[in-house]
């Protein structure tokens, strides 16, 4: 009777072995050749949080705490549908792409936390982008200078200022064009890679 | 008794078998990490989004030839928006992440956090190559793969003299006149004026008052004018890109007849895109290759940029790129050798690592590289580009150390 038990016990596992190998073996293995590129397209964006616009220069003396420029900041939400056409699971490393108001450069983004994407299945990530009023007013006004002169006909933080009122406003109902530009994504599979790009306008 | 030491083996197979996978699971854990501060979004982002990108792809690289002796490295890369209480924040959370060394960046994030690094010894490798880090006296743990601003600007107004001077029809008739157009309030745009004066002195210059031109400016008439009563004939600029343009292209509107000299943050692929015809002939601080020149280890860089930032076509990447890769490269290096050395404390990285360094060639068309205890200086060798058919050409590689031992070896250490 105990010998006989430890035979049953002796052939289950041999049997769950078999199961799981031959699962493993059902699964295709990635190579080169087979691994097709996952897309990634923008699904939609949102005002993640909002605080309207408004900018104090360090001149003006706060209630409580330390004087300073300070502009008010807008949160964005950007949401990807991540899409794995492979009949096995992938990895996504690492995304990033960079955001633009109109034709201005205004932020670049990246998520670098990690996530598998089962076979044949789509995935979301959402990816939030933080702007600063203060540091916009910077970009503007030291790289986008050119830029602002030649849409607007004038320059300097006073023109800076303006345009960046406007956007502030202007968001909650996205009333201008937001470009996702220059966007890659870093995929793995089973010690392959694979970078795919993508870029969107919003709304379309 | 045989059934029993079989079911033994047994269990002594499956036990070896999971604990090799254990095992096999922490080792694959162990990675050496990294922090990196960016601008992507503030005012130096026109620059340091090139910037980032270029450190992100050299850590593929690094990883890709080894890591740091097989241990993989884990990059946390953040942009601070050129913010600095957002430096200090990302900086304490670097240290809670277990960060051996932190890539930098900007003048304001480094000054501020040097005597924090200083303290607790953790290398800081930045793109702020002001001469005021180099001493190790001071600021042991402020590094960079790259020629001082200091010694850029002594070098760039020498490589003029030597080139641009004696094809003057005023040469050997009267002294050379200097003037310098920079931010005042920005710490990057004045911290080489000092030394640069100092160099004019030295070689028999006139010197000009200076002309306050901010960073912003893109009609910087008032500034040129006011430099017309001088009459110049070199003009040293200290900012950045946009107001260099701003500044050439005023310049040669109104007339001034005068050459130009431009610090390495003024001076790459952009601007002759912005400046156009104005930036003919303009004369600048190269610390390391253009990018696409011919260095050992470009197609490396050109490869590593379309692989893993293949929507940006190589046409709008620059210079900055190989910054990047010169200051991430030189830290893989020190963290190799200081692993094999003993370990990756801070102290260990810095005195078995960084100042083993001797003449250390990056391939990336910059200096050798050298620290030693007593100096964090990497080279006094400098190269000076000028635009020609708005391109690149390199003019005169200008070597102060061998031109002037005596100072190079103290007088000018740290300023």
């Amino acid at each position: 009777m105990h010998k006989t038990s430890k035979l049953l016990t002796c052939l289950a596992v041999a049997a769950a072995v078999a199961l799981l190998s031959g699962c493993a073996g059902m699964m295709t293995k990635p190579t080169q050749q087979n691994f097709k590129a996952p897309t990634v397209s923008l699904d939609s964006v949102e005002v993640a949080h909002y605080w309207g616009w408004w900018y104090f220069s360090k001149k003006v003396k706060p209630t409580v705490g330390t004087a300073g420029n300070y502009g008010a900041p807008l949160d964005l939400a950007f949401i990807f549908n991540v899409k794995n056409p492979n009949s096995y699971p992938v990895k996504m490393e690492e995304l990033k792409f960079t955001v633009a108001f109109e034709n201005f450069d205004l932020n670049t983004v990246s998520s670098t936390e990690t996530q598998w994407i089962p076979a044949g299945k789509t995935n979301q990530i959402r990816v939030h982008a933080m702007f600063d009023g203060r540091q916009s007013l910077l970009s503007l006004l030291v790289t986008g200078g050119f830029k602002l002169k030649a849409k607007t006909g004038k320059a300097g933080p006073g023109a800076a200022l303006k345009q960046l009122a406007t956007w502030w406003k202007k968001a909650p109902e996205f009333g201008f064009p937001i470009f996702v530009k220059e966007g890659s994504a870093v995929f793995k599979a089973d010690g392959l890679d694979k970078v795919v790009t993508f870029k969107a306008k919003f709304p379309e | 008794m045989r059934s029993k030491n079989l079911w033994f083996k047994l269990f002594l197979l499956v036990s070896a078998v999971l604990l090799a996978a254990g095992l096999a699971g922490v080792a694959g854990a162990a990675s050496v990490k990294i922090g990196a501060l960016n601008d992507m979004t503030g005012a130096t982002s026109d620059v340091g989004k090139d910037y980032a990108l270029g450190i992100a792809e050299a850590i593929h690289y690094a990883n890709d030839n080894g890591g740091i002796n097989g241990k993989p490295i884990k990059l946390y890369q953040f942009d601070y928006g050129y913010r600095i209480p957002e430096a200090l924040t990302k900086y304490k959370l670097f240290k809670r992440l277990k960060c051996v060394s932190v890539l930098g960046w900007g003048t304001g994030d480094t000054e501020a956090l040097s005597p924090t690094v200083t303290k607790e010894k953790m290398p800081y490798v930045s793109a702020s190559y002001s001469a005021h880090l180099t001493n190790p006296k001071k600021t042991p743990y402020n590094l960079f793969a790259a020629t001082d601003y200091s010694s850029n600007a002594r070098a760039a107004l020498t490589a003029w003299f030597d080139k641009k001077w004696p094809k003057n029809p005023a040469y050997g008739k009267r002294k050379p006149r200097f003037q310098c157009a920079y931010m005042f309030a920005s710490p990057y745009s004045s911290a080489p004026i000092k030394a640069i004066k100092d160099q004019a002195k030295l070689l028999g210059f006139d010197i000009g008052p200076d002309q306050d031109v901010s960073l912003f400016a893109i009609d910087t008439k008032s500034q040129v004018l006011a430099m017309k009563k001088f009459k110049p004939d070199v003009v040293w600029h200290g900012n950045t890109v946009m107001s260099v343009a701003a500044t050439l292209r005023d310049a040669y509107s109104l007339g001034l007849k005068a050459d130009h000299i431009i610090d390495n943050w003024g001076f790459d692929e952009n601007l002759p895109r912005l400046a156009g015809k104005a930036s003919e002939g303009a004369m600048g601080v190269g610390v390391c290759a253009f990018y696409g020149e011919k260095t050992p280890l470009m197609a490396k860089v050109l490869a590593y940029g379309k692989k893993y930032n293949p929507g940006i076509p190589a046409a709008k990447r620059s210079v900055h790129t190989i910054q990047a890769w010169a200051n991430t490269l030189v830290l893989w290096e020190a963290l190799k050798r200081a692993d094999k050395a003993g370990g990756l404390s801070g102290e260990n990285i810095l005195k078995k690592g960084f100042e083993t360094m001797r003449k250390f060639d990056l391939g990336l068309g910059g200096a050798p590289v050298t620290y030693t205890a007593t100096d964090h200086r990497i080279s006094g060798k400098v190269p000076i580009y000028e635009v020609a058919n708005g391109k690149f050409k390199i003019v005169e590689v200008v070597d102060l150390q061998a031109r002037w031992p005596k100072k190079w070896a103290g007088a000018w250490l740290g300023w």
